[in-house]
């Protein structure tokens, strides 16, 4: 009883301070203190001087000079900046249609009843949680031409007589990284969406079976909605790593066979191993647009739900 | 009926063996020539194992460089991750248990930061580390990676902090606990297991980093094990055998790290992203 109006006081006295100065905000200033000063430091200010740097002709060595949108200007008319944009799309949306497919097609197996789930789904998990680097080097080896797992595989077949350069040759180029890509990647997705479809409730299935409805229609109508947003929050959350995945690129191909495979992030950091420093800032920069869509996605979502 | 059964039950085992041949193939691949020479590897091209040796390994031991690279990440990882869990516990409690002025502002800003890509930001991080004298060294690979960790650990521990019971620190409170009390005692055991989760998340994501490692460490005794094993290669000639034992060397610790805590780091993932 006397709690009770202990505690009903408090929130009195909290309801009428609640100012900058109030105790409570100010015990809230000092915990978010060590995390805000992190991303002042690490991210609002270097953000901001690649912004200022993108609007400069600054290279190693020189004094930076205001130039304005020269730089984005350049880059608009720069074959080897659209190439890289165009190679992103194209890259981007293949991995992240074959992790979505895969990802699903897994999840709803793994869902199924199994003599030792928990084996399956750890074998699902080892691409992610083999390091990065390490994946991209066995997968640069299994396409390699001369000791490659893929081309040894295919000629002892007699699928072809002469070895296939699948990382040096620009038809299959492409298509090589993002399927390494896709296969690091896949296992968050399918984990995601079998635990999404383990938080379906059993009901609706029992119900809709007595009602006659058969798997399709019991997926298409039961399963399928009730995962969708946690198909949405894996979508925006792979989209960025994807957007992002340097490493994938860097590790197998380089960006080549000339260019044919270079993406953005690896664009800008030919451009800042050149010391072309403002206009590899403009070009890292050329990511915002992107990002910024996926990010106001997710915050509007969040919101909603 | 019973033998649809049958056939779907074969189907279904049938489709996980190929995927588990899939997703094991290139771990199997790894392995079997980490254990043969580069002679072994132009001479016989075949997908089992024949010539297996040790001498890769053996060699990735008395690798100064290689050793010098494993205690740097151990170090950068290690320290990073142990500041990165202690400020975004911080920051997730205040974000959710706390109400102050300019909450909802915060919040937002740590989510922006989380999804901002990483490779928009190492050219200005490349050369700021360099202006303050920070580049080469381990401090300042350990600073730069907390951009990410920060965020990213705050994100996930928001999701544990609100599947608590919100009426559960104000009764901690009412019986006589300070703030501090109520958090250390109360609140700190019960997201355990996500503190275990995002040092998990966040150790293995800086151990796997690779971009910023190139651009802010240039010197050869800086490095971190992906670029070290990056560099192994010398122009195109790449030492395969070399190579795939030095990176089964680097996963093997992640992996059963990762496996070890599997359950935290799938509740973890699940948290971040369905509650969060």
């Amino acid at each position: 009883m006397a709690a009770k109006t202990l505690a009903s006081a408090k929130n009195e006295v909290s309801k009428k301070r609640t100012g900058i100065f109030a105790p409570t905000s100010l015990f809230g200033y000092f915990m978010m203190l060590p995390a805000m000063s992190v991303l002042v430091f690490f991210f609002a200010y270097p953000l901001s001087y690649e912004v200022w740097t993108s609007l400069t002709d600054k290279t190693l060595g020189n004094d930076a000079k205001f130039i304005g949108l020269d730089n984005y200007a350049s880059l608009l008319t720069d074959p080897d900046f659209i190439t890289a944009a165009r190679n992103s799309v194209v890259y981007v949306s293949l991995v992240q249609m074959g992790k979505f497919i895969l990802g699903l097609g897994i999840a709803i197996l793994l869902h199924q009843k199994l003599v030792a789930r928990g084996f399956w789904r750890a074998v699902v998990l080892v691409p992610y949680a083999m390091p990065g680097f390490v994946a991209f080097m066995v997968w640069k080896l299994i396409y390699n031409p001369d000791i490659g797992a893929l081309n040894i595989f295919l000629m002892k077949l007699g699928i072809t007589d002469a070895p296939i350069a699948f990382l040096g040759d620009r038809t299959w180029a492409m298509g090589s990284v993002i399927f390494a890509t896709i296969w690091r990647g896949f296992p968050f997705w399918a984990i995601m969406f079998l635990a999404a479809l383990q938080a379906v409730p059993k009901e609706l299935y029992e119900a809709a079976a007595v009602d006659g409805a058969n798997a399709w229609h019991r997926f298409r109508n039961i399963s399928l909605p009730g995962i969708r947003p946690v198909i949405l929050i894996v979508f925006m959350l792979s989209t960025i790593n994807t957007i992002n995945s340097f490493e994938a690129i860097w590790l197998t191909t380089a960006g080549g066979p000339s260019d044919a495979t270079v993406i953005l992030p690896v664009f800008a950091y030919k451009g800042l191993a050149a010391f072309q420093i403002g206009e590899s800032a403009a070009a890292a920069l050329s990511l915002v647009p992107v990002a910024m869509v996926f990010a106001i996605f997710i915050l509007s979502r969040l919101k909603k739900d | 009926m019973q033998r649809k059964n049958i056939k779907f039950s074969i189907f279904k085992y049938a489709m996980l063996s190929l995927v588990a041949i899939f997703v094991l193939f290139p771990v199997y691949y790894m392995i079997t020539l980490s254990l043969r020479s580069q002679s072994s590897l132009w001479s016989k091209s075949t997908l089992f194992p024949v010539d297996s040796n040790l001498d890769n390994y053996r060699a990735a031991f008395e690798n100064t460089d290689f050793k010098r690279a494993l205690l740097n990440s151990v170090i950068v990882c290690g320290s990073s991750t142990l500041i990165a869990v202690l400020f975004s516990v911080m920051a997730a409690y205040a974000l959710t248990i706390l109400k102050f002025k300019g909450r909802d502002t915060l919040g937002r800003i740590i989510i922006i930061a989380f999804l901002t890509p990483g490779a928009l930001l190492f050219i200005p991080l490349a050369v700021i580390m360099a202006n303050l004298h920070l580049s080469n060294s381990l401090r300042g690979l350990i600073l730069v990676y907390l951009s990410f960790m920060v965020p990213l650990g705050t994100y996930l521990l928001i999701g544990f902090f609100r599947s608590l019971p919100a009426e559960l620190e104000e009764a901690a409170r009412i019986d006589g606990a300070s703030r501090m009390q109520a958090l250390w005692m109360v609140l700190l055991p019960l997201v355990a297991p996500g503190l275990v989760s995002v040092a998990i998340i966040t150790f293995t994501g800086a151990y796997n980093e690779l971009l910023y490692s190139l651009v802010i460490n240039i010197s050869p005794e800086m490095r971190t094990v992906p670029v070290a094993i990056l560099n192994l290669s010398v122009a195109d000639e790449v030492p395969w055998g070399r190579t795939m034992a030095f990176s089964s060397i680097a996963a093997l610790p992640v992996m059963a790290l990762y496996f070890a805590g599997q359950r935290f780091v799938v509740e973890g993932l699940q948290t971040g992203s369905v509650k969060g």
